[in-house]
């Protein structure tokens, strides 16, 4: 065996595989059992999960991911300031608003622009909507991972409404583009703002009543998620959870309310919070947020001044950097952006709510039963692409 | 009529075809009522062609065998329990004259067959040697065990009531009286039968986002077509003997008794889909709780009931 690695003194253990033959019964055998929950998974989405299980309990669950990596932080090194929107928004399609918010305010933060009060009020509105966007499809995965797809129906069709103002917005529906250092790119147009107040109505007259009174307080989902992977306020802030699920334990951090960003510090809302810290809180958490944000894009659109929506941003930025906190929809959204004075980003660290709680999560999936594995993870609220980045 | 013309024809395997499209593209339309969208539209006039395509969609398929699959109980299982469930249907008597057998121990033979299909699944998950088509197999028993016993204690209340188990006579000596002193019996033998057949929200042996397809998982192309619509016949065949036991069967006025069943059985057809579309699946523990705890008991306790009305009756 003279081969080069074993001459250079490195050895390899070699694990023993044993095939297991058509004729014996072969998973019997072992008592514990390693289910790969994903890669291809009705419910995984592009992760997997190792879950060992000891007959129904789940005995220790092991994340995997990178599945859809993209190398989005060193991308942005490679773009101009204005160009590197792109691909920040994609650490998660659902939710785009949030993170090109939290980029373009770092940018502005180290050029040190003052933005026109309308940009402001223009970002709040759509941050909300993203936030919308993203909250219905939580509270409808919420519910699908239980067997029920009649959330999940209903919520793409109020969605839909606010995707329609998106495409007046800015031509696309999803990936949009549409926050840059800056300002907005594009003038919140009468029509703009009508499709998105006939959004919020539909939100607000159709949707809220019609799943309040059928999936909220449903006897059937309490008694599934109610005290399943229990968070108390403490290890929730020891184990780093963010956005809604750390609020349903309780803690009520919420960057729009503690640093206000935005147009947020002269609007009027209310952090949700919960005190039990389990699936059902959390998902609860998603629904009342869904109310508040639907306040606040109304307030928005009363108080929008007028004036500017955008102000000149310098081609070449001042060395500098600077550390900025968004509340996207799925908690707090951290960028570390640096300058060297160049006409792009130097380098971008962006701090993703959805990897903390997935770390948190193999701890709350101690002895849990198999079933509630699919039910935790969804009430995580997580988004691969913000996982993976 | 000639029983073996009976057997392919009227009440038998190619009218149940056309049933069970008809049950299947209902189910397609309620459910999707309820989620606010079309449902199957585009292949043939409002699209109640969908389904066959889908059928033969699954036909056109590769016979995909797993490697270290069991081979013949694996291609074997299928038929088995086409051949059980099926054999349920020659008990069922849709009309007067519409029924292929007619013995009686008609309804000891249903349950008895519904009884037999547990294992029948388990070796379907088994011999697939997947891990997620055995935990299925495990749960199909599991919860199919704990779900018969109710089954047949509140089936049996109905025998005990009617004296009988042939169909024919149960149906003819049913009454409004018997309706309610066995309606307890109804919904205990009705939620019994979701369970016994995983329907939701007691299909835990398929959960999706849990085990993938349970033991259905490697099935596929007319392997699994055969399989799922067995699954469809034992919950058509266990409905049709509640409309038996319970709502007087074929017996109504004005319409012909086959309308009439049918329409009862679309009542209780209504109630799953409208039940799959708003409830969440429950966890095994829960439905065993639930089983054991709750349902075993109210169907002992509606048996001696049934026992202590008959006393009173005769």
């Amino acid at each position: 065996m003279g081969n080069s690695i074993s001459l250079a003194g490195y050895t390899f253990v070699v694990e023993e595989t044993k095939e297991i033959s058509g004729e014996d019964l072969g998973l019997l055998q072992e008592k514990l059992l390693q289910l790969n929950w994903g890669v291809q998974h009705p419910a995984s989405g592009p992760m997997r999960l190792k879950v060992w299980v000891d007959g129904d309990e789940v005995v220790k669950v092991d994340p995997d991911i990178g599945y859809v990596l993209r190398l989005l932080e060193k991308l942005v090194e490679y773009r101009t300031w204005q160009n590197a929107i792109v691909n920040v928004e994609r650490a998660c399609f659902i939710d785009n608003f949030g993170t090109m918010t939290g980029y373009s305010i770092a940018a502005e933060k180290i050029a040190d622009v003052e933005l026109p009060k309308k940009a402001d009020y223009v970002r709040t509105i759509l941050c909300e909507g993203g936030r919308i966007v993203s909250h219905l499809i939580g509270l409808g995965s919420f519910v699908g991972v239980m067997g029920v797809h009649t959330p999940m129906q209903w919520a793409l069709i109020a969605r839909e409404k606010f995707l329609d103002a998106f495409e007046v917005y800015s031509g696309q529906r999803i990936a949009t583009a549409s926050i840059v250092p800056g300002g907005v790119r594009f003038e919140p147009t009468g029509k703009f703002i009508e499709k998105m107040v006939s959004a919020v109505d539909f939100l607000e007259k159709e949707f809220i009543p019609r799943y309040a009174e059928v999936f909220i307080d449903n006897p059937t989902l309490k008694i599934r998620s109610q005290g399943i992977g229990v968070v108390p306020k403490e290890k929730a802030i020891e184990l780093g959870l963010a956005g809604p699920a750390l609020r349903a334990s309780g803690v009520a951090s919420d960057v729009r309310k503690d640093y206000p960003y935005a147009a947020y510090g002269e609007l009027d809302f209310k952090v949700v919070t919960k005190e039990e810290g389990d699936a059902y809180a959390r998902y609860l958490v998603i629904w009342e947020e869904l109310i508040e944000s639907a306040k606040i894009i109304r307030q928005a659109i009363e108080g929008l001044p007028e004036g500017e929506w955008r102000t000149k941003f310098p081609i070449k930025v001042p060395a500098g950097e600077a550390y900025v906190n968004v509340e996207w929809a799925r908690g707090c959204f951290g960028f570390h952006l640096v300058s060297d004075g160049g006409t792009g980003p130097y380098r971008l660290k962006m701090r993703a709510p959805s990897f903390a709680n997935l770390w948190a999560m193999p701890e709350m999936m101690k002895n849990v039963k198999l079933a509630d594995v699919p039910v935790i993870f969804a009430s995580l609220y997580m988004c691969h692409g913000d996982i993976d980045r | 009529m000639e029983a073996w013309i009976k057997a392919i024809f009227f009440p038998g395997f190619l009218f149940l075809l056309v049933v069970f499209l008809g049950i299947f593209y209902m189910e397609r339309k309620i459910l999707a009522d309820v989620h606010l969208r079309t449902g199957p539209y585009y292949v043939g006039k409002w699209g109640i062609l969908q389904t066959t395509a889908d059928v033969f969609k699954l036909l056109q398929k590769e016979f995909i065998i797993q490697r270290r699959a069991n081979k013949l109980l694996f291609s074997l299982i299928p038929f088995v329990a086409f051949l059980m469930v099926a054999a349920l249907i020659a008990f069922i008597p849709f009309s007067e004259h519409s029924y292929i057998v007619s013995t009686s121990f008609d309804l000891l033979v249903v349950l008895a067959l519904v009884t037999g299909m547990p294992p029948v699944f388990f070796y379907a998950g088994w011999a697939s040697k997947s891990k997620y088509s055995f935990i299925g197999g495990l749960r199909v028993v599991n919860q199919m065990i704990s779900g018969e016993i109710p089954l047949w204690l509140s089936a049996l209340a109905a025998a005990v009531f009617y004296g009988t188990l042939n169909h024919l006579q149960i149906v003819h000596e049913s009454s409004w009286l018997g309706f309610f002193i066995l309606l307890p019996a109804f919904l205990i033998f009705v939620t019994a039968t979701l369970i016994v057949t995983d329907r939701p929200p007691f299909d835990i042996p398929e959960a999706e986002q849990e085990i993938v397809y349970g033991f259905l998982t490697e099935f596929g192309g007319f392997n699994y077509a055969i399989l799922v619509l067995s699954k469809l016949i034992e919950l058509f065949a266990l409905y049709s003997v509640a409309v038996v036991l319970f709502l007087g069967g074929f017996k109504g006025p004005v319409l012909p008794g086959i309308v009439w069943f049918f329409i009862k059985i679309f009542g209780l057809y209504l109630f799953t889909f409208v039940v799959r579309a708003s409830t969440p699946r429950i966890r095994m523990d829960q439905l065993l709780r639930f089983c054991w705890k709750v349902l075993t008991p109210l169907a002992l306790l509606n048996l001696a009931f049934i026992i202590l009305v008959k006393m009173f009756i005769s």
